[in-house]
C-alpha cells in the first residue's frame, strides 16, 4: 500500500510519494500512499486533517510543495510538472454536491461528455442512459434547486461517472445526508465501482463508513499518515490512541497488566483477574501501557453473578459469550443501557475506568452492579 | 386574550404601514411622474411628436442612448475582467484592488469631469508636461471615458458579490475534473453563474450613464454635444414659454420611458430569479502570489492613476496655484482660491448641503426600514421594484416632475430639494435594510416572543440591533450621494437655496478655474477622507461584499 519505488508506480491507479502540500506551512507532509486499480481507499480523518487538501492535490487543483503524484503510471504532479485537472481522468464527487445551478440534470451529466468532444445530441443520449441506469431518468429536466439532497448527490455521482474516470475521488459525499440516503449513496458507489473497476479514494470522518466501504483505510491526522492497512487490521490493531479513536468506538482501561506468554495478557481489575488474548502496539511493552478495549471485545455477564455462585444457570448466568464458568469475570457497575436495535450498548463504571460494551440482542441487564468478561485487548503506550 | 389583541395590533400596524408606504410612493414617485405626464400631454400627440422629432430633441436622444450603451459595454467588460482576475486571489490581496477600482465612486461626477478637463484638456497638465492632450476629451469620447470610470466599479462590485453568493469554487472544480479547461470553465460555468449580477450591473450602469448630467455638462456642452439631461437643463434655464416647457416635459418623460424600458422587466425578472440560485459563501481562496497577479495589480494601478490619480492631483495643484497657466511650484502656491471661492454664499451653501444631506441620510434608511418591514410576502418584490425604479428615473426628469407637482407650494424652499433627494436615494436606504432583514432567520422573533417579549419589544430587541450596521451604512451612502447631488439641485434651487454643488458649477460657468478647483476639493476631500477611514476600519467586512444596492 505504501509503495515508493518508482517501478511500483505503474501498477497503481494513483500513487503519492513523499507528498507535501500546503501554503507555507504544509497541510500535508511526507505522504506515501497508493491505490491499485479496482481498489477503494478510505481516507479517514477529522476535519482539518488534510483529507480535502489531499484530494485537491490529486485532482490537480493544488501543486505539491514537494513530492510526486503518479496517475496510472504517469507523473501528474511534482518535479515542476502539473497536469491540469481536466486531463487527469478523475471523477470527483463533492461534499456540497457542486451542481451547477444554471444547468439541468441532463446537461450536468452531459457536460463531461461534451468536454470530451462528443456532440450535443450524442452526449445527451449517453447522459440519459447513465441517468436511467441510476434511476434518475425522471429528474433529467430538473434544476439542482428542485432536487432533494440525496438526489443532488446521486446526480453528482452520475456526473463523475460520465467522466469515465480511472480514479474516483469522493470528498465526504454523504456528510450532509441522513442515514438512509447515506446507505443509498454508499450502495450506489459500491455498485458503480464494482462495475467499472476504477480505483477510488473516499474521504470521510465516519469510521463505520470507512471500514465498510474500503479495501484499505488510511488514517490522516494533522496532515500526516497515521496508519494505513486493511479495515480489520486498522480496527483491531491501531497504531496509537488517536488512530484508535478515529477508527471506531473504544474504551481505555487503566489497570495492572503483564504478559502471560503465547500472546496472552493477565489483567487485574479491582480484586479480580483475567487472562485474555491480545496484541501490543509498538512501544506498549516497555512503559506502563493502557488497555484498549473495543465494545465488541467484552461481554456482559448477568447482574449479581458473583453473589450467586451456586446458580450458574439462573438469571445470573453469563450472557453473550458462552463462558463456561465464573472464572475471569471482572467487576463493574452498569450506569446506562442503550438499546440500538440489532445490539445493545452497556456503559459500565469499572475500577479500571469507564467501559463501553456492545453485545447483540435486546438489553439483558439493567443498571446496577454487574460482572463482565474481557475477550481480547490491545495494549497501547 | 392577549393573543388576539396582539394579532389585532399586528394587523392594524400592517395596515398603517401599508397606508404610509402607499402615501410615500404616491408623493415621491407617482405625483412627479403624473405631473410630468400631464404637462407632456398638454400639446397632444402632435406636441409629443414635435418635441421628440425636433432636431435638438432627436439628437439628444440619440446621443444619450449611444453614450449610455457605449459606457455599459466598456464598463461591464472591464469591470468583469478585473473582478475575475482579482477576486479569486488570496483574501488579503483583494482589499487594495477593490479600493483602487471603487475609489472614484467617492468623487462627485462633476468634480471628476472637471478634473479630467484640467488634467487632459487643452492647457492641462499633460499638455504642460508632454505636449499631449486627450483627443475628443470635450465631446462623446471624453464623456464616455469619465462615465466608464463610474461604471467599472459598479460592474466590479456586482461580479464580486455574484462570485461570493453564487460561484462556489467547487462548481468550477467540478467543471475542471469534468474535462473543461480554464477558458471553457469560464465560458460554461462562471459567466453563466454571473449572468444575473452582470445583467443587473449592466442595467445599473446604463441607467446611471443615461441619467448623468454633470459629466455631459462639463465635457459635452463646451463642444456643443448635448444629451437629454443637459438639454432639459438648458431648456429650463433659457425658455420661459409654456410650449417650450411642454417640450421639456416630453423630453423628460422620454428619459423615464427609456430607462424603464431598460430596467423594469429586468428588475421584476431578477427579483423572481434571485432566491433560486443561492449557494453558501465560499471559503477564501488561497494560494501564492504569482507573476500573473502582479501583472493584474500593475494594470489596476495604471487604471486608477489615469482614471482618478492624475486628474485629482491636477485638481489639487490647480486649487493651490495662484493663477491658470502658472506652474504648480511652491513659489506659486496660495490659499486665495479657497478664500475667493468660499466668499459670498458658498459657505452658507456648504452648510445647507450638509444639512439637506443629513436629513436625507436619516429619512432614507428610516423609510427603507418601514417599507422593508412591511413588505413581506407577495408585496416584497413589487415594492422593491418600485423603489428601484424611483432611483432609475433620471434626476432631470424627476426634478422637473417635482417642480410641476410641488412647485406651487414649495417653490423657493429647500424642502423641495430634500423631497427630491429622498425620492431619488430611497433605494439606498431600502435595499441594505431589506437585505439585512432577509438574512434574519425567521425563528428570531418567535424565540423572542416565546421568551416573553411583546411584538414591539421583540422588534426592538432582536430585529433592530442586527439592522443597525446596514442602517448606518445606508445613511452614510445616502449622505454622500445627497451631498454630491447636482442634477436635481440645479433644476430645483432658487435664490437662497443653492446647494454647494450648484455653487461650484456656477463658479465654473463663470470661468473661475482656481476657485472651482478649490471648492471641488472642499466638496470631495472630506468624503474621500471619511470613506477611506471607514474602508480602513472595516477592511475585514469589505472583503465580503454582500448583495447590496449595487445589484438592483
Amino acid at each position: 500500500m505504501t509503495g515508493t519505488a518508482s517501478t511500483l508506480r505503474t501498477e497503481y491507479a494513483v500513487a503519492c510519494a513523499s507528498l507535501s502540500v500546503g501554503y507555507g506551512r504544509p497541510a500535508l507532509a511526507g505522504l506515501d500512499l497508493s491505490v491499485a486499480p479496482g481498489q477503494t481507499l478510505a481516507l479517514l480523518g477529522s476535519s482539518g486533517s488534510g483529507k480535502t487538501t489531499l484530494l485537491n492535490a490529486i485532482a490537480g487543483f493544488v501543486p505539491p510543495l514537494s513530492g510526486e503524484i503518479w496517475l496510472s503510471g504517469r507523473l501528474a504532479s511534482g518535479r515542476g510538472r502539473l497536469v491540469p485537472p481536466e486531463r487527469r481522468r478523475i471523477g470527483m464527487v463533492f461534499q456540497d454536491h457542486a451542481l451547477w445551478p444554471h444547468l439541468s440534470v441532463l446537461d450536468t451529466v452531459a457536460y463531461p461528455l461534451r468536454r470530451a468532444g462528443t456532440g450535443r445530441a450524442d452526449a445527451q443520449r449517453a447522459a440519459r442512459a447513465i441517468l436511467d441506469q441510476m434511476g434518475l431518468g425522471p429528474l433529467a429536466e430538473r434544476r439542482p434547486g428542485q432536487l432533494s439532497g440525496g438526489e443532488q448527490q446521486r446526480v453528482g455521482l452520475a456526473r463523475a461517472l460520465a467522466c469515465a474516470p480511472v480514479l474516483y475521488l469522493f470528498d465526504e459525499p454523504t456528510a450532509h445526508l441522513d442515514a438512509s440516503l447515506r446507505a443509498q449513496i454508499l450502495d450506489e458507489v459500491a455498485r458503480r465501482r464494482a462495475a467499472d473497476g476504477a480505483a477510488a479514494i473516499y474521504a470521510t470522518h465516519d469510521a463505520a463508513e470507512a471500514l465498510a466501504i474500503a479495501h484499505q483505510v488510511a488514517v490522516l491526522h494533522s496532515g500526516r499518515l497515521a496508519q494505513a492497512g486493511p479495515p480489520a487490521a486498522v480496527y483491531a490493531e491501531p497504531a496509537d490512541l488517536t488512530v484508535a479513536a478515529l477508527t471506531g468506538p473504544m474504551s481505555v482501561l487503566h489497570a495492572p497488566v503483564r504478559a502471560a506468554g503465547a500472546g496472552r495478557y493477565a489483567i487485574a481489575v479491582g480484586d479480580d483477574r483475567s487472562t485474555v488474548p491480545g496484541t501490543a502496539a509498538p512501544g506498549a511493552a516497555s512503559a506502563d501501557p493502557v488497555i484498549l478495549v473495543r465494545p465488541d471485545w467484552a461481554s456482559l455477564a448477568g447482574p449479581g453473578a458473583p453473589d450467586s455462585p451456586g446458580t450458574p444457570d439462573g438469571p445470573g448466568a453469563p450472557v453473550g459469550c458462552g463462558a463456561p464458568d465464573g472464572a475471569g469475570l471482572l467487576p463493574g457497575t452498569v450506569t446506562e443501557v442503550r438499546f440500538r436495535g440489532p445490539h445493545t450498548d452497556y456503559h459500565l463504571a469499572t475500577p479500571a475506568g469507564p467501559l463501553l460494551i456492545r453485545n447483540s440482542g435486546p438489553p439483558r441487564a439493567g443498571c446496577g452492579p454487574a460482572r463482565w468478561r474481557l475477550l481480547r485487548v490491545r495494549l497501547m503506550p | 386574550m392577549p393573543a388576539s389583541t396582539d394579532g389585532r395590533a399586528v394587523t392594524v400596524s400592517r395596515a398603517a404601514a401599508a397606508v404610509v408606504t402607499a402615501c410615500l410612493i404616491g408623493a415621491l414617485v407617482a405625483v412627479p411622474l403624473e405631473s410630468l405626464a400631464r404637462v407632456a400631454a398638454e400639446g397632444g400627440l402632435a406636441g409629443i411628436t414635435r418635441a421628440l422629432t425636433a432636431p435638438a430633441g432627436r439628437t439628444a436622444i440619440v446621443h444619450t442612448v449611444a453614450v449610455a450603451a457605449a459606457v455599459t459595454a466598456l464598463a461591464v467588460a472591464a469591470g468583469t475582467a478585473l473582478a475575475l482576475a482579482v477576486e479569486r486571489r488570496p483574501a488579503r490581496s483583494r482589499l487594495l484592488p477593490r479600493l483602487l477600482v471603487a475609489g472614484p465612486l467617492a468623487i462627485p461626477e462633476f468634480v471628476l469631469g472637471f478634473a479630467w478637463s484640467q488634467a487632459y484638456g487643452p492647457a492641462g497638465l499633460t499638455q504642460h508636461l508632454t505636449g499631449l492632450t486627450l483627443p475628443g476629451l470635450f465631446g462623446p469620447a471624453g464623456i464616455i471615458a469619465v462615465l466608464t470610470v463610474y461604471g467599472v466599479p459598479l460592474a466590479y462590485l456586482a461580479v464580486t458579490a455574484g462570485l461570493a453568493a453564487r460561484a462556489d469554487p467547487a462548481l468550477e472544480r467540478a467543471a475542471r475534473t469534468a474535462g473543461a479547461g480554464r477558458l471553457t470553465t469560464l465560458r460554461t460555468v462562471t459567466l453563466p453563474l454571473l449572468r444575473i449580477p452582470l445583467l443587473g450591473a449592466a442595467a445599473l450602469v446604463f441607467v446611471t450613464a443615461a441619467g448623468s448630467f454633470a459629466v455631459p455638462e462639463v465635457l459635452g456642452t463646451p463642444a456643443g454635444f448635448g444629451t437629454m439631461s443637459t438639454l432639459v437643463y438648458t431648456d429650463l434655464a433659457l425658455s420661459a414659454s409654456p410650449a417650450a416647457f411642454t417640450e421639456l416635459a416630453v423630453l423628460a418623460l422620454a428619459m423615464v420611458v427609456l430607462v424603464l424600458l431598460a430596467l423594469g422587466p429586468l428588475d421584476l425578472w431578477l427579483a423572481r430569479l434571485r432566491p433560486a440560485a443561492r449557494t453558501q459563501a465560499p471559503p477564501a481562496a488561497v494560494g501564492r502570489r504569482t507573476a500573473g497577479d502582479r501583472a493584474v495589480m500593475a494594470v489596476i494601478w495604471c487604471y486608477a492613476i489615469v482614471a482618478a490619480g492624475i486628474p485629482m492631483l491636477t485638481l489639487i495643484a490647480t486649487a493651490l496655484t495662484r493663477g491658470p497657466g502658472l506652474a504648480p511650484v511652491p513659489a506659486n502656491w496660495t490659499l486665495a482660491n479657497f478664500a475667493s471661492g468660499l466668499s459670498g454664499g458658498a459657505a452658507a451653501a456648504l452648510a445647507r448641503s450638509a444639512g439637506l444631506a443629513l436629513a436625507a441620510a436619516i429619512a432614507a434608511p428610516a423609510i427603507g426600514a418601514l417599507v422593508a418591514g412591511l413588505a413581506r410576502g407577495r408585496w416584497r418584490g413589487p415594492l422593491a421594484t418600485v423603489v428601484t425604479l424611483a432611483y432609475a428615473i433620471p434626476g432631470s426628469a424627476l426634478a422637473v416632475g417635482i417642480i410641476i407637482g410641488y412647485g406651487r407650494w414649495l417653490d423657493g424652499s429647500a424642502l423641495i430639494i430634500l423631497a427630491a433627494y429622498v425620492a431619488k436615494f430611497w433605494v439606498f436606504g431600502h435595499r441594505p435594510v431589506q437585505a439585512a432583514l432577509d438574512r434574519l432567520p425567521p425563528g428570531l422573533t418567535r424565540a423572542a416572543r416565546l421568551s416573553g417579549a411583546r411584538p414591539a419589544a421583540a422588534v426592538r430587541t432582536v430585529v433592530l440591533p442586527p439592522l443597525t450596521v446596514a442602517g448606518v451604512a445606508a445613511a452614510g451612502l445616502v449622505f454622500v450621494l445627497a451631498f454630491h447631488e447636482l442634477t436635481m439641485s440645479t433644476i430645483l434651487y432658487g435664490p437662497g437655496t443653492e446647494t454647494f454643488a450648484v455653487v461650484i458649477m456656477n463658479t465654473q460657468d463663470l470661468g473661475g478655474v482656481g476657485a472651482t478647483a478649490a471648492l471641488a476639493l472642499v466638496l470631495t476631500v472630506p468624503v474621500v477622507a471619511v470613506a477611506g477611514l471607514a474602508a480602513w476600519l472595516s477592511r475585514r467586512s469589505l472583503l465580503y461584499v454582500p448583495n447590496g444596492p449595487g445589484s438592483p
